[in-house]
């Protein structure tokens, strides 16, 4: 005969059980003060890097290691959001032409969502090269893509995620800037990268 | 009238050579030089690009006519009046233009010396073909 109490003592049971598998692994990483945001480009006059340098909203990111997921990635879980007036592209000029491309009026901030990851990191100083599947939206628009990772550990227990990825201005409906009757012309790539400081709470 | 708009025409032709070909030229061989173009002040999504291109037949007509007004003021071998003409433009045209420009706009003032070249060396140029097929 199954009483309450009973009920309620194998309940707690299988949580605790479920908390503390093997195959459960929960990690926390917060974002700390110092984190970048890059992307490289060019036109036919120059090349331009623009940034967003000292990002430090105290985001926070998780992995889940879930040995039951189907394609074998782990979810890998957070959000940053960016002003696009904090693009920095060491020429006046350069920065205003930027945030206008990027329709700054009509969607003042862009978002990185994390999805997954392809392994759980092991924190050490060497750099671990893994995937991991992101979810950019920027000017409105949403696109999903696979994202190359660098992690490390360094001295201070930081994490050091680099990630980087090729994009273009027309994944996101985006129209690469052109001037005096496209003399003047943008190319459509731009390669992002994101540097993101960390330390693991839990 | 069927002069200006005749001579304007071909000015047009040429001046459209001279002006985007030397443009062309400028951005393959200085590119620096253009780096300030990346400005929010300059249309950037093609919408203008017709206007833009449009540009040297403008001015082309506006010469033509100027000449045709003026051109009696001008003497002496037809390179001499081409380059009255040119300096004459440029000082009653460009420069308050761009005078003001520099003033009121985000601008560098590289950029408003060469507006000035260019148009110099446009007006020479159709002064020159006007002094030689319209005298």
């Amino acid at each position: 005969m199954f009483t309450p109490k009973k009920y309620f003592v194998i309940g707690a049971y299988c949580l605790f059980a479920m908390a503390f598998s093997p195959n459960s692994q929960l990690q926390k990483w917060v974002l700390v003060h110092g984190s970048s945001l890059k992307i490289d480009g060019s036109t036919n006059v120059n090349h331009f890097t623009c940034e967003i340098s000292n990002y430090s909203e105290p985001d926070t990111l998780t992995v889940h290691k879930n040995s039951n997921h189907k394609d074998q990635s782990l979810p890998f879980k957070g959000v940053l959001t960016l002003d696009v007036m904090n693009f920095n592209c060491h020429n006046a000029m350069m920065t205003k032409d930027l945030r206008k491309t990027l329709k700054e009026k009509e969607f003042p901030r862009f978002h990185i969502r994390f999805s997954s990851i392809s392994s759980l990191p092991q924190l050490k100083a060497a750099q671990e090269a893994i995937t991991g599947v992101v979810e950019i939206e920027l000017a409105g628009v949403i696109k999903q893509f696979n994202v190359n990772y660098q992690l490390s550990l360094d001295a201070h227990n930081t994490i050091h995620l680099v990630g980087k990825r090729a994009v273009t201005f027309s994944d996101f409906n985006l129209q690469p800037p052109r001037k005096l009757g496209g003399m003047i012309q943008a190319k459509d790539k731009l390669d992002v990268e994101f540097h993101l400081l960390m330390k693991e709470i839990n | 009238m069927k002069k200006i708009l005749t001579y304007g025409l071909i000015a047009g032709i040429i001046l459209s050579v001279i002006s985007y070909g030397g443009l062309f030229l400028a951005i393959m061989f200085l590119p620096s030089l253009f780096v300030d173009y990346n400005n929010p002040l300059f249309n950037s999504n093609g919408s203008r690009d017709l206007m833009f291109y449009a540009h040297a037949f403008i001015i082309s007509f506006a010469l033509s006519w100027f000449w045709e007004r003026f051109k009696g003021q001008f003497h002496g071998h037809f390179i001499w009046r081409g380059l009255e003409f040119g300096f004459v433009y440029a000082m009653i045209a460009l420069l308050p233009v761009m005078w003001i420009s520099f003033s009121a706009m985000d601008i560098t003032v590289q950029m408003v010396l060469s507006w000035l070249l260019y148009g110099f060396v446009q007006a020479f140029a159709a002064g020159v073909l006007f002094a030689k097929l319209n005298p």
